[in-house]
């Protein structure tokens, strides 16, 4: 009997998650969740005020000039910003084999942090991360942010703190040039087609449980994804459209089709216990947003996707 | 046919008691017994002879065998060597990021080509060997277009090459090298039993004094029949018998002491340099890894922190030169100078160190380690050799002579027996 108790509380934390996810993972204008799902997430969830109906997943700490920021201080103390990156995500973060940098729009943000605590874009302390890791680098402390396309939402607050939305990106699909599906439903109707998402994603708790008619494939990174797509072990890829323009970049093969299916705020990542640090990110972000630093580096990265829209409008009230 | 065979078969059948009869009735007589006694010790004679042909002819064949199955070995160890050769040069000209310098390209290139010659040697010379060999030489192929891509995506700017080259060197882990070290132990196994023949030929010997005392115990015997001392033909074919089991016991002992040496010397030197080598280079692809993992190195440090202990370990062995475990420890310091950079957060202060080739860096340091293995391992290598092929040819020699001297002996014994034999006519 006591075996089978960790089992049904696991369980029962799933669902709440999943509920949790379905509730509130969207932008602000995603569809209310039923009041009794939200009723059973409280119950199950210690952490209750993680999300409710005031403090949507995209709410975050309001930023306060003037206030005591003891992270910010050790951090500058230290002389170095340690980021959580990845190295791999073309447009977003990675390698640029030619200059052996890492760069990218995420890698813009934390360029910008560093600029406001030491006056210099450089002083970050790169850590290459796999999307699985994001979580356990912030909860050991390992670095003191993570920026690797990081959708916020409520099961993630659980554990760690998220600044306010910095990029509102959308779940996509990536066909074979030739193909004729436009979404993964009619990957469905095809029948016997796998899709890959890496491991640790929102994406590929999303394709196993929403989508059935198809054959979830993991990788260990998005990269890992491309990979197995140029090598036909996969027919198709789904990720978030950023990641994917990456994609589509590195192969002219390759074509990014639909609408996008889901709304994911990237946000940046901060372990749940540095308040101050995370109203000191938003800060920065509110500043990028509001001088034109944001709309460059959208311009830089992310041209592919469109001219730049309106930057997310950070939330506050938590 | 059936009826012309048939008819003789009667007389024959009936013979049998007479015969019997008759034989008994000639060994109660002396001469008979003589005679006997004759036979017994030609046969004893002989025996010496065949024996020590047969001891010959199978310790020259261990060492053959043991010479065939080292050099397979040190074969399939070389094949394996140039393979993380080129997996640790390729992570390592992956680091520079760019344009990869031409050295490093040719490098790679060469020890491809060498690994892929040495495979189908390799194949063609060991037939039990050949099955694994095709698996490790397929892995090889995808091993090597996994690079390419890798690189040609490199070149372009795309960041999937990073993920090329990662598949790369886990299928270079996972479908070749596993089925190398299958066939280095398979060989090493046999290398062990061939060494275990050599060593234990000679003792076929001790049946050729089970032989001579059977020509003793015939003398003791014909002295008290006889009343004389001594018979010539018998004394001589008995001084000839130990004569040759003493030369052919030190002959195939001392080869057998030679190959005893060659297994505890150069032999033991060539597995444990190679192994060293090995895990040397497989460690150097692990460091650089750790650089390109940037920050989440940590296993891979594990791996290259527990390659160069085993590696050390084989090295301190008393037949290796002293020499290379010094080279390797001054390698693995250099190493921990990079970590040491990429742990205080200058990744690029690492990579400049990881990748420099300037006389003192890591990379010069440890070309410095394989040098000298490389010329440690081929010297030793050749050593095993010559102990191994030298000494078959004296043991297939003496084989042959001891079995002239048998054959003498026989003669001789039958000559005196034969003597005694008359002074009954």
């Amino acid at each position: 009997m006591t075996t089978t108790r960790p089992t049904r509380l696991g369980l029962a934390a799933t669902l709440a998650s999943v509920a949790l996810l379905a509730g509130c993972a969207g932008a602000p204008a995603a569809a209310p969740a039923a009041p009794q799902e939200r009723a059973a997430a409280s119950v199950a969830l210690p952490a209750a005020t993680v999300c409710d109906d005031a403090i949507e997943s995209t709410t975050s700490y309001a930023p306060a000039p003037g206030a005591a920021t003891p992270s910010v201080d050790a951090i500058r103390a230290r002389g170095a910003l340690r980021v959580g990156v990845s190295a791999d995500t073309l447009l977003m973060g990675s390698r640029n084999p030619l200059s052996g940098q890492i760069e990218g729009f995420d890698i813009d943000m934390l360029h910008a942090v560093s600029t406001a605590i030491f006056g210099d874009p450089n002083r970050l302390q790169f850590r290459v991360i796999t999307s699985a890791q994001r979580l356990e680098v912030l909860e050991n402390h390992e670095v003191d942010l993570v920026a690797r396309t990081f959708t916020i939402n409520c099961e993630r607050w659980e554990t760690i703190a998220f600044s306010a939305e910095y990029l509102t990106a959308g779940q996509k699909v990536l066909v074979t040039r030739d193909s004729e599906a436009q979404s993964i439903e009619d990957l469905e109707g095809l029948g016997d087609q796998r899709v890959c998402a890496p491991e640790g994603t929102t994406t590929l708790e999303r394709l196993e449980e929403t989508y059935p008619g198809v054959e979830a494939v993991s990788a260990p990174t998005h990269t890992g994804c491309l990979v197995l797509f140029q090598q036909g072990r996969v027919d198709a890829i789904t990720g978030d459209d950023t990641i994917l323009a990456g994609f589509a970049a590195q192969d002219p093969y390759a074509k990014v089709v639909g609408e996008a299916f889901s709304a994911e705020p990237y946000g940046v990542g901060v372990a749940a216990d540095q308040v101050d640090l995370v109203q000191y990110v938003n800060g920065v972000l509110d500043q990028a947003k509001a001088d034109g630093t944001w709309a460059a580096s959208y311009d830089r990265w992310l041209g592919a996707l469109g001219t730049a829209p309106a930057p997310p409008v950070s939330v506050y009230g938590r | 046919m059936t009826q012309t065979v048939a008819p003789p078969a009667a007389p024959s059948a009936a013979a049998p008691p007479v015969h019997r009869a008759g034989l008994r009735g000639a060994l109660s007589r002396t001469p008979g017994r003589l005679r006997v006694a004759g036979v017994v010790s030609v046969l004893a004679a002989a025996a010496v002879g065949v024996i020590g042909l047969n001891a010959g002819l199978a310790q020259s064949e261990a060492l053959s065998d043991a010479d065939a199955d080292t050099t397979q070995l040190v074969g399939i160890q070389d094949v394996r060597n140039d393979l993380v050769v080129a997996d640790a040069t390729a992570t390592n000209a992956f680091l520079v990021g760019g344009l990869e310098p031409p050295e490093q390209r040719a490098r790679y290139d060469e020890a491809v080509a060498s690994a892929a010659n040495g495979l189908a040697q390799l194949a063609g010379s060991n037939g039990a060997d050949a099955e694994l060999l095709g698996q490790a030489t397929a892995g090889l192929t995808t091993y090597t277009g996994l690079v390419e891509q890798a690189r040609a995506n490199n070149r372009q700017g795309f960041p999937v090459g990073a993920a090329y080259l990662d598949q790369a060197s886990a299928v270079l882990r996972t479908d070749v090298l596993p089925h190398l070290d299958d066939l280095v132990q398979a060989n090493s196994d046999r290398v062990d039993s061939s060494f275990d023949s050599v060593g234990s030929v000679p003792w076929l010997l001790a049946l050729g004094i089970l032989a001579l005392a059977v020509l003793l115990v015939v003398q003791v015997w014909l002295a008290k029949r006889t009343h004389r001392r001594l018979n010539a033909g018998l004394f001589w074919s008995t001084v000839l018998a130990l004569a040759a089991t003493i030369g052919g016991a030190v002959v195939l002992g001392s080869a057998a002491a030679k190959a005893g040496d060659a297994r505890s010397g150069p032999y033991d030197a060539t597995v444990s340099v190679s192994q060293a080598y090995s895990l040397a280079n497989d460690a150097k692809s692990q460091e650089s890894f750790t650089l390109i993992k940037r920050g989440s190195g940590a296993v891979y440090e594990e791996q290259f922190v527990a390659k160069t202990d085993e590696a050390r370990d084989l090295l301190v062995r008393p037949t290796v030169d002293d020499n290379l475990v010094v080279l390797l420890n001054r390698w693995v310091a250099s190493h921990e100078e990079i970590r040491a950079l990429d742990d205080g957060g200058d990744w690029d202060g690492a990579v400049a160190l990881a990748i420099s080739e300037e006389p003192g860096a890591p990379n010069d340091l440890f070309a410095q380690f394989s040098t000298a293995a490389s010329s440690s391992l081929e010297s030793s290598a050749a050593q095993t050799h010559d102990a191994l092929s030298g000494s078959g040819g004296s043991s297939v020699l003496v084989g042959w002579l001891m079995l002239v001297a048998g054959v003498l002996a026989a003669v001789l014994s039958w000559r005196g027996i034969s003597t005694r034999v008359e002074e009954y006519r």
